[in-house]
């Protein structure tokens, strides 16, 4: 608009300041741009040059004011009142410097005698690279973040599939792809980029499938909304893997060049090496040439290998292509549609469709883009095939203990039909795709005094790899890469509390959170996971005997701290999310970013960043020690601009070199702060257009990779349809392997189980050990669009859109069982029961029930009043389901944790229910409409300022446009 | 000029970030603050100008989940201009935007019973009537960067699921749109001539298929040369 | 809607006292107050506007920001309310003037007393207008409304003027009796209007949303806990309360006003009982207005999840 005709002017430029910044509410980690005025937030916005947001910006981001105006913001360091119990809430306000001498005295007595007794847990953290590097420095392989209850499964599954995944890890072509394929995507994961993407494919024309059991957020707008029971997405995935194969409709050309398809296994049931793939001395899979008719280096270039067949190994070992144990697999009358449709509850038109019109889009909507590139072989190609079908997967396939099995499926589907790093198709985002796997293996040392050997997570390949000492027990707290869960890459944060009160495998001294609610919405069981936390021994000593709290709010677990250590606001902190944690990339760019703090500091708080590089050096790590033993670095900023993990490789890859003008890799620059903040806080660097696609078999990318330290070679990331990695595993369960083996039969059973080389589905475990009939319903939990991720929920705008959650289930089933909209209900697992007000709708698998989560507080803690919503209506799914799996007390008298048997991720969502009316009797009920169970109220903190009765906020007065009296009356009636 | 917005059904994911975003610059805008009751208290209610509305069309199996953002559509007939007693309420001859002058509501609520739309809503603290002003303290600022002179909703709708534009331009997006999509009036009947228009969802998208024969069965494999 | 206490008195108030006021101009014009002393006519008229102002003054209790109900007296133009309010101040120097003429006998009494029914009639219609002109809210808009506010202010008003003559032993009998009909006639077109309101009709949530061919149903209103909106429009009475509200209002506001008033009219029952029939009918009439506002269906219910208004 031109015109502003007799427009007063609204804003006074002169005195607002633009700064850009990095927001910090989910893990999107969109560019912002920030307007102030008299010290105070103007405006929030997208910053329209960055890659990640592209100038949008979701409401949470939108509601960032309110987010630093909370009254819950931490004010000082604070002490448990000596004298008092934890969890009374009873605190004295303690210096920073007190607080940190405390802690290093504290902590470098266990790194002097038993570093593992420190169990470093961090909640939504980003910046892994660093805390992981701080653990790692400490020398304790207890520390993990909360990966291993949110996505472990989709992101391992990936990794252990195509060097690559969902999310983080990669994207669809939004640009090209014709059909969209979305599977169990919560409202979330990600926000602002899918929503993007989403935009584009039906601006484009393209059609949008939806695998949800809850037609809520992004299914709203599918073309097409498969209604799935949860937890039968892998048969789903396999089925329409049998009806390609049936019809012939695989890329066949795709497989025999860049998966590991065409491999030959050894084929030896019952024997030792049975299911590992036949090697060449020099440990090159074979493949069966059909020039030659012979056996072949697999990694050869001028090979035509067979992708079907049985052969004979030339010391006699009878041999089949892995493609065609697949075949076999699948072409089982199991994953026939027929078969499927019974146990997803999704027909078998509809499968078969599905499929056939994927299928289509592949074969017969095949795109191109005339680029040279080179492949892995060194020869130059003229074009990138595509076959535009895309997909996505997040926690409504990971968060089930068949997770791993099912994301692999998903892949398994996307890589028959081709579709994986082409145009149109699944794109990685650099530094993916990754070899299989990373070679780094999980640290298993326990020295005083001294760093891991390696990173505390790693990836391991053979049982060799896992965590567990010369008993086959596991070494770490969670018992992450034990037999329990062999590739738990991420950890298991939700096992930490109660292993340590049970002291298994050991007790731990000191239980160190940042930013992770484990005594509330971060815990399955939260209210036992309440009485773990204040257990004590016969002495009286608590099981877990100091807690150190860092947060910047008063979240239900300060309360429960020993040590609490305000952290700050995002906007009030340097910070970097860099390439070497979890990367922002995008498909066709390399990407990492800042913070930059924009509003000064108005309380004791330091951010959690600065605080790990004053430990570091208190504690005198030798990487952040110089030779005197002196603290190296400055601080937070000094370290990321100084640290070299490798030569010319830190935190942050762009304006690298001594003058800044190196990308990816070079010398630290002591100006790249500045630099950063020059350039809105983010750095891009864009791919060449012959290295955007193929990647995995892409010299011309594959150079750029090891020079900017993204892979170790430059040799073809081979895709991996079948694991060798999970058959040496399950030949471990079998017996028949030449290394580690499991002693309990459990142990074997798992393997033997669920260590399936191939994807495969199995019934979710706590589903399996529950009754169907006594607990009709699948329960399952999503974040809403405008808390996804976050830790807002005290945000007074977002808590207006939503402050009480309700349980929404089917119309049908609401009024069979006598439940009206609004009714109150018993909602009641084999862990126990809660009540909650139903709401009755027509978009949901009508044998599913779900809520939002994390909606419900404790009353008293994060600045709500005493009668807020969240503490009187809201409730927690948390209650009913149990870190431990139901039923049987496996060998050994211990139960099983409720988590994927392979990865250890957290099955949020096995839980099954059944739901009764609340009578108008009930006594608890008392006339008061108030959900159960109920809690104690938590203390208010030392100098804590309760909220006033009315907010008004605005930066400036408003300049209001004044109506001129002639135009009042002179105006008639239109 | 008639200045209003076209809002998009097939794209809206109901992310509420058109409400927030439009709660955050209006806090601080014209007609600011926006005022939040007990906003850490037991109902929190302040004054929006914007929210969101989800539905569910048609009954299972076939029911579509549809979110409706609902502001100010700006309406030619604006009754709720034609009732307030005081003459803070009208309409701009220039561009059709309905504002309200803050400085001479005395909060009778009159003109939110006039309007159909639930845009009106009265602030708690100031007494005084609330409702969108199409951003006119940006779209109008020319100190502002060209592209962001647009209303805070349209400048950070993920999905581009808000379009704004002068509906009297035929060739404007905002009309265009609305000819080509059909774009539709809300509850056209109460003859207020609201002027923001919706797009309904499109038709879902028909996918060719590989026609396959029932009778074929299991279509072998076969190895073909192909090299690496 | 939400009833407002303070708009329930001032539309049943100041409607009786434009009735009352409409009464005895309407006597000095048909002839029928020339018996009267001009002290009692005098003090009907003083009685008239103190109702009137108590009406008045109530409904700027509603106001969110009274300082600046001074302007709405300036879109005469197109608002009702603007309209009432110019009128309603207008009416008080005529009525005013109206009194001095009684007092003084002045030659223009006529005048006066038609200016001051004409002036009472108008703002009572004006104030009616307000309602019945919203086209957001179907009970309201409709020509019955305001025919209905003018009768409910001529029987109430009326029933007080005979109260008043009757304390001052001035009462005519052909006076009860017209009275008598016009309750009777008010009732008529209250329960048409009841039978009108009870036709389902106009916008429904389909209409609201765009989305004809099906059924729409609420899954989630954007907010969890009441807005502005919900509590100015989403009154929720339940409707066999409302049924039985409907059955006592008739009865107090026609029912038993017009039985007293015939036992007075047959001679049975004393003049005093008029006063107890009036304070009945106001009751009645403070019900009526409560219903009328909580029987009245915003169509912004639409979009909180209501199927039709």
């Amino acid at each position: 608009m031109s015109q502003s005709q007799d427009l007063p002017q609204f804003e006074d430029h002169s005195k607002q300041e633009h700064r850009y910044t990095t927001c910090y509410m989910c893990a999107c980690r969109c560019g912002i741009k920030v307007t102030l005025e008299n010290e105070k937030i103007r405006f929030i916005q997208g910053n329209q040059d960055h890659p990640v947001n592209k100038g949008v910006l979701c409401a949470k981001g939108n509601s960032a004011i309110m987010k630093q105006l909370s009254p819950a913001k931490l004010t000082q360091p604070l002490l448990r009142k000596p004298g008092t119990e934890r969890g009374a809430g009873e605190f004295e306000p303690i210096t920073w410097d007190a607080a940190l001498e405390m802690l290093t005295a504290r902590l470098a007595n266990i790194r002097a005698t038993d570093p593992k007794k420190l169990a470093y847990f961090t909640g939504r953290d980003q910046m892994q690279a660093l805390t992981g590097l701080w653990a790692s420095q400490f020398g304790t392989i207890n520390w993990a973040a909360h990966g291993g209850f949110c996505s472990v499964n989709m992101a391992a599954a990936g990794l252990y599939t195509m060097g690559h995944s969902f999310w983080e890890f990669g994207d669809p072509d939004w640009e090209r792809t014709k059909y969209f394929m979305m599977w169990g995507v919560a409202e979330d994961h990600a926000s602002n980029p899918i929503k993007l993407g989403l935009k584009r494919i039906k601006e484009r024309g393209a059609k949008f499938v939806a695998v949800n059991p809850v037609r809520t957020g992004y299914q709203a707008i599918a073309d097409e909304w498969i209604a799935i029971t949860p937890g039968t997405d892998g048969m789903l995935a396999l089925s329409m893997v049998q009806v390609l194969l049936r019809e012939g409709l695989v890329d066949d050309e795709f497989l025999i060049r860049y998966t590991n398809g065409p491999q030959l296994v050894i084929n030896n049931p019952g024997k030792q090496g049975d299911g590992l793939l036949l090697r060449d001395a020099e440990g090159n899979p074979q493949v069966w040439d059909q020039h030659t008719n012979g056996m072949q280096s697999a990694f050869s270039s001028d090979v035509a290998p067979a992708l079907l067949g049985e052969y004979e190994a030339p010391c006699g070992t009878p041999v089949r292509t892995a493609f065609s144990i697949l075949m076999e697999k699948y072409m089982a009358p199991e994953y026939a549609p027929e078969a499927a449709s019974k146990v997803c509850g999704v027909d078998a038109e509809s499968i078969e469709r599905i499929a056939l019109e994927m299928a289509h889009v592949a074969f017969k909507e095949t795109i191109t883009i005339d680029t040279e590139w080179t492949d892995w072989a060194g020869r130059k190609q003229s074009q990138f095939i595509g076959r535009p079908v895309s997909m996505h997967a997040m926690r409504g396939i990971s968060a089930h203990s068949n997770g791993f099995q099912t994301c692999r499926a998903i892949h398994l589907l996307q890589v028959v039909l081709g579709t994986i790093d082409c145009p149109g198709g699944h794109l990685a985002k650099p530094p993916f795709p990754k070899h299989i796997v990373p070679p780094i293996k999980p640290a298993k040392s326990n020295v005083p005094n001294t760093p891991l050997e390696s990173a505390p997570l790693g990836f391991p390949t053979q049982p060799e790899d896992l965590v567990i000492d010369e008993n086959g027990k596991p070494m770490r707290i969670d018992k992450a890469y034990s037999w329990d869960a062999p590739i738990a890459n991420h950890g298991l944060m939700h096992m930490v509390i109660s292993n340590a009160v049970a002291g298994d495998p050991y007790p731990i001294d000191t239980l160190m959170l940042f930013m992770a609610n484990m005594a509330w919405n971060s815990s399955m069981n939260t209210a036992q996971t309440m009485d773990m936390l204040r257990a004590k021994d016969e002495n009286g000593d608590y099981k877990i005997p100091f807690i150190v709290t860092c947060d910047a709010f008063h979240s239900e677990t300060v309360n429960f701290s020993d040590l609490v250590l305000p952290d700050t606001t995002f906007l009030e902190r340097y910070d970097t999310i860099s390439m070497l944690d979890r990367p922002i990339s995008e498909v066709d760019a390399a990407c990492d970013s800042i913070r930059q703090p924009i509003l000064a500091l108005d309380r004791d708080v330091r951010s959690w960043q600065e605080v790990m590089v004053d430990l570091a050096g208190r504690l005198k790590f030798p990487a952040f020690v110089n030779d005197e033993g002196q603290p190296k670095f400055e601080g937070y900023e000094d370290f990321i601009v100084n640290f070299e993990r490798a030569p010319g490789i830190g935190f942050l890859a762009g304006w690298r070199g001594k003058d800044g003008e190196k990308s990816l890799r070079g010398e630290p620059n002591p100006n790249q702060w500045k630099a950063y903040i020059d350039n809105q806080c983010f750095f891009k660097f864009e791919l060449k257009p012959n290295q955007r696609y193929m990647r995995h078999a892409n010299r011309d990318y594959m150079e750029l990779a090891k020079e900017a330290g993204w892979v170790g070679s430059t040799d073809q990331i081979v895709i991996e349809l079948y694991s060798e990695t999970l058959q040496k595993f399950r030949l471990a369960g079998q017996g028949l392997y030449d290394g580690p083996q499991p002693t309990e039969e459990h142990h074997k059973e798992r393997l033997k189980t669920y260590f399936d080389p191939l994807p495969f589905y199995y019934p979710p475990l706590e589903q399996e050990r529950t009754d169907a009939k006594e607990y009709p319903f699948y329960a399952v939990t999503q974040r809403p669009m405008f808390m996804y991720h976050s830790w807002d929920s005290q945000n007074s705008w977002l808590r207006q859109i939503m402050s009480q959650n309700y349980l929404y289930m089917h119309r049908s089933k609401g009024e069979a069982l006598g439940i009206k909209d609004f009714g109150w209900v018993w909602v009641e697992s084999h862990n126990g029961r809660i009540r909650a007000q139903v709401k009755l709708m027509e978009g949901v698998n009508p044998e599913t029930v779900w809520t939002w989560n994390a909606i419900a507080k404790q009353q008293g803690t994060w600045g709500l009043s005493d009668d807020a919503n969240e503490s009187q209506q809201g409730f927690l799914m948390n209650h009913l389901i149990n870190e431990l799996l139901p039923g049987e007390v496996e060998a050994g008298g211990h139960r099983m944790t409720n988590s994927d048997p392979i990865t250890g991720q957290a099955a949020w969502y096995d839980l099954r229910v059944k739901i009764t009316p609340v009578s108008d009797d009930d006594k608890d009920l008392t006339g008061q409409k108030l959900s159960w169970p109920r809690f104690d109220k938590v203390k208010p903190l030392p100098n804590f300022t309760p909220a006033t009765k009315m907010s008004s906020y605005s930066s400036h007065p408003n300049i209001n446009i004044s109506r001129g009296w002639r135009d009042i009356f002179s105006r008639g009636e239109k | 000029m008639k200045l209003g917005l076209v809002v998009d059904l097939d794209t809206c994911v109901g992310c509420h970030a058109c409400a927030t975003a439009c709660k955050q610059w209006n806090t601080s805008g014209t007609i600011g603050p926006l005022s939040d009751e007990r906003p850490y208290g037991k109902d929190p209610s302040g004054s929006w100008l914007n929210r969101i509305h989800s539905y569910e069309v048609g009954d299972s199996p076939h029911s579509k989940t549809v979110n409706i953002p609902m502001s100010c559509m700006h309406c030619e007939t604006a009754d709720c201009v034609t009732v307030c007693p005081t003459g803070a309420s009208y309409k701009r001859e220039e561009d059709g935007i309905v504002l309200i002058d803050q400085d001479k509501c005395m909060g009778c609520n009159l003109c939110s019973w006039a309007c159909p739309y639930g845009a009106r809503e009265l602030d708690p603290d100031s007494g005084t009537m609330k409702k969108c002003t199409l951003c006119v303290d940006r779209i109008y600022d020319e100190q502002l960067p060209e592209s962001e002179r647009q209303p805070a909703c349209v400048l950070t709708c993920p999905t581009s699921s808000r379009v704004f534009g002068d509906f009297d331009d035929p060739d404007s997006e905002v009309s265009k749109l609305t000819r080509e999509r059909a774009g539709q009036q809300l509850m056209p009947e109460l003859g207020y001539n609201p002027v923001n228009t919706y797009l309904p969802p499109r038709i879902p998208k028909q996918q060719d298929s590989i026609v396959v024969s029932p009778m074929q069965g299991v279509k072998q494999l076969v190895n073909r040369i192909i090299n690496r | 809607m939400h009833p407002a206490f303070s708009v329930l008195i001032f539309t049943v108030t100041s409607g009786a006292g434009y009735g009352l006021l409409a009464w005895l101009g309407a006597g000095q014009l048909l002839g029928y107050t020339q018996t009267y002393m001009e002290g009692q006519q005098v003090i009907l008229g003083v009685i008239a506007m103190v109702l009137v102002s108590i009406g008045l003054v109530s409904s700027t209790l509603h106001l969110a920001s009274p300082k600046n109900a001074w302007r709405s007296f300036s879109r005469f133009r197109t608002s009702w309310l603007s309209r009432e309010a110019v009128f309603a101040i207008i009416l008080y120097p005529v009525a005013a003037l109206y009194g001095a003429a009684i007092f003084w006998q002045w030659s223009s009494i006529d005048i006066l007393a038609g200016l001051s029914i004409i002036l009472a009639l108008i703002t009572l219609f004006t104030t009616s207008m307000i309602y019945a002109s919203l086209k957001t809210i179907r009970q309201w808009n409709t020509p019955m409304v305001p025919a209905l506010f003018m009768a409910y202010a001529l029987i109430s008003g009326g029933l007080l003027f005979l109260a008043v003559s009757g304390f001052f032993g001035s009462l005519k009998p052909q006076l009860l009796a017209v009275v008598m009909g016009l309750i009777v006639i008010t009732l008529a077109l209250k329960l048409v209007y009841f039978f009108w309101q009870g036709k389902p009709q106009g916008a429904t949530i389909q209409t609201a949303t765009g989305f004809s061919q099906a059924s729409v149903r609420l899954l989630d209103a954007g907010h969890s806990a009441p807005t502005f909106l919900n509590r100015e429009f989403g009154y929720q009475v339940a409707a066999d309360l409302l049924l039985r509200l409907r059955i006592v209002m008739t009865l107090v506001t026609f029912i038993l006003p017009l039985g007293l008033v015939y036992w007075v009219f047959d001679g049975a029952g004393r003049v005093e009982l008029l006063a107890l029939a009036w304070s009945i009918m106001m009751a009645g009439l403070l019900l009526e207005r409560w219903l009328f506002f909580a029987e009245a269906r915003h169509v912004v219910r639409l979009y909180q999840g209501e199927q039709r208004t």
